[in-house]
């Protein structure tokens, strides 16, 4: 069984009829690392806001369900305890994400009194030791520093610590490392994947970066304006990918790429497919909205082609 | 003779007792026409090398050589700012938000070569047309763009005066993976057809990799590795360059097995270790390195390493 599930999904704008999430499905099991990759307004941060329940103002949920180990979420009270411990969530920016005023320690304390009734003294002493854990040397000093005293590195395993604090059921891990170095990602990366061995969450790992993705996750779901364009394994995905779109994305990588396909910012009106516009492919067929055609085991793709160009019939 | 020539270059930003060396001896050349990649990670001092060199900034110590002559008797002087120009990394406030994109790319124009009204607008159209946006787009605000025709505008802002030198600052890291790779052909293209030197500062080193003739490394405000890009890659030296290189996500996953994770973070740079500024976190050091800065040595021709227990050319005859 799947620990989150998620089901068409759709999000959109208050007062606006166009949806920045269409027809969401994936899903993610215990101990597994599902990775979400698109570029800037392919929604893929507004799908893990509507996991976590923390959608921004004036964006509403359409439809759909959202389920933790079957417990619906969708209509769930966001404020339930049951959801803010089971779920957690390391944002980009490590720094503006922790609170200026409070200092590094107090802040990983304050979630474990909140979320598993511990004493002041207990939640401190925890809290130290969960720094420690994170592979903070000199936990009792970094402890008592305030975050603008500590390098964004620090800042990040601190926010991983309060986000681990709890023992989540599910952790939701937004560009954890756009802001950080390379030297510095591959720790990140290394402590992500001991605790989540250790605690056996499910991992929601969203990134632009497809190759943080093969380093990371065992399947992708690879999205664009809000839709899904193809899930797969990853060595399916990056040995043979099917959708038009991915297909780019990866030669974007390493290759020269067709003028057509760059610099056009999402068209969030399109009734049919989203990536339509960009696409060198596109043709009469494309102004409907392509469903997810499964081309194999645990690989779909949102295209009416195949890869040798052939309509899709299923 | 080459273009840019950079020798024991410092910066110390502060004094005394608060005093942070930013750059603590660097060397570096740039040819004619060439493309040198300079990475490292934040804090290194690769943008404030990038700032001393387009004269943004004046060194504490050290020569900035350009075409012969110094920098600072070149700063100031008639027609100097056409020669040398720069592309920040975030087109957003590099841009003047009030300026429309052919504003932006006029004003340079105007005001370093003048010529007349219809020449200026040719020339206009020619640029933008040459980092692929077209006259259509002479109209457009800052926020009327994305973010990759928005550094595209401050491309070819920098390109208008017809420079030798342009020095880009992380000019691709703010722009999604797509849009990098054509800004990245795009520079190419126009180097090929203007033969302009790039000083191309970023800390991704993939796309380093794929606009650079010649790489240097930076850490903690020296050169520590600088050769071609292919030989960087292929073939790292420094202790630094080789856990850099494999900290790089890769798709191959031989390539994660090889992995150097480094310890702990960069030292911070107002208390730098005697000796050299990579012991604590290097896995090579010795007794010398504590005591002892190394200096960059040639490891082979055209090859540079800046470490004790690399063996230099002249070392092993």
């Amino acid at each position: 069984m799947s620990l989150l599930e998620v089901q068409g999904l759709s999000v959109g704008v208050a007062g606006s009829p166009h949806l920045l999430l269409r027809d969401v499905n994936f899903d993610v099991k215990a101990g597994e690392v599902l990775g979400i990759v698109g570029e800037s307004g392919s929604g893929k941060t507004m799908a893990a806001l509507a996991v976590i329940g923390l959608l921004p103002n004036g964006i509403e949920l359409r439809g759909g369900s959202i389920k933790l180990e079957n417990l619906e979420l969708a209509d769930a009270d966001r404020a339930s305890e049951r959801v803010t411990a089971d779920i957690s969530m390391i944002f980009q920016q490590p720094r503006s994400a922790l609170n200026p005023t409070m200092r590094a320690g107090r802040q990983v304390a304050r979630v474990l009194e909140t979320n598993q009734d511990l004493g002041k003294k207990d939640a401190k002493a925890h809290s130290i030791e969960m720094l420690r854990r994170v592979g903070i040397s000199g936990a009792d000093r970094v402890a008592r520093a305030y975050p603008h005293q500590l390098s964004g590195g620090m800042c990040q395993r601190v926010m991983i610590a309060m986000a681990m604090a709890c023992r989540p059921r599910l952790l939701i891990a937004d560009e954890p490392t756009t802001a950080l170095d390379v030297t510095i990602q591959a720790q990140i990366f290394d402590l992500i994947r001991s605790l989540v061995a250790e605690i056996g969450c499910g991992v929601l790992f969203i990134t632009h970066d497809l190759a943080a993705v093969a380093e990371m996750c065992g399947r992708v779901v690879v999205m664009y304006g809000g839709q899904i364009m193809e899930t797969a394994g990853i060595t399916d995905l990056l040995d043979d990918p099917e959708h038009p779109y991915t297909r780019y994305l990866l030669e974007a990588t390493d290759k020269e790429v067709d003028h057509r396909v760059i610099d056009v910012g999402v068209n969030f009106a399109l009734k049919g497919c989203r990536f339509s516009h960009r696409c060198p492919h596109a043709y009469h067929a494309c102004n409907e909205f392509p469903p997810l055609f499964a081309i194999g085991d645990g690989h779909a793709s949102a295209c009416f082609l195949n890869k040798e160009g052939r309509v899709v019939t299923s | 003779m080459s273009l840019l020539e950079i020798r024991g270059l410092h910066k110390v930003f502060g004094h005394g007792s608060k005093a942070v060396p930013a750059l603590r001896g660097v060397d570096l050349e740039v040819h004619r026409g060439e493309t040198v990649g300079l990475v490292g990670e934040s804090g290194c001092g690769k943008t404030t090398l990038g700032r001393i060199v387009v004269g943004l900034q004046a060194p504490t110590a050290g020569d900035v050589i350009f075409d012969g002559q110094r920098l600072e008797d070149l700063v100031g002087s008639k027609g100097f700012r056409s020669r040398i120009q720069m592309v920040f990394q975030h087109p957003d406030s590099s841009l003047n938000p009030r300026f429309r994109a052919g504003t932006t790319v006029r004003e340079p124009l105007q005001l370093m070569k003048g010529g007349s009204r219809s020449d200026i607008e040719k020339e206009v159209d020619e640029v933008l047309t040459l980092v692929g946006l077209g006259p259509a787009y002479k109209s457009r605000l800052p926020r009327e763009l994305s973010g990759g025709q928005q550094q595209r505008i401050a491309m070819a802002r920098a390109l208008m005066s017809e420079p030798e030198l342009v020095v880009l600052d992380e000019p691709t890291s703010s722009l999604d993976q797509s849009v990098r790779g054509r800004i990245i052909s795009l520079l190419r293209e126009i180097q090929s057809a203007r033969n302009v030197a790039y000083l191309f500062i970023s800390h991704d080193l993939s796309t380093v990799r794929r606009i650079a003739d010649r790489v240097a490394v930076m850490y903690l405000g020296r050169v520590v590795e600088v050769a071609e890009t292919e030989e960087v890659f292929e073939s790292p030296q420094h202790p630094y360059t080789k856990a850099l290189l494999s900290a790089v996500p890769s798709f191959d996953p031989n390539q994660r097995t090889r992995r150097i994770i480094l310890k702990g973070e960069t030292p911070n740079p107002a208390d730098v270790p005697a000796g050299c500024a990579f012991q604590d976190r290097c896995s090579l050091v010795h007794g010398r390195c504590r005591e002892e800065m190394p200096k960059l040595e040639t490891f082979t021709s055209g090859h540079d390493v800046e470490c004790f227990a690399v063996p230099t050319l002249a070392a092993s005859g």
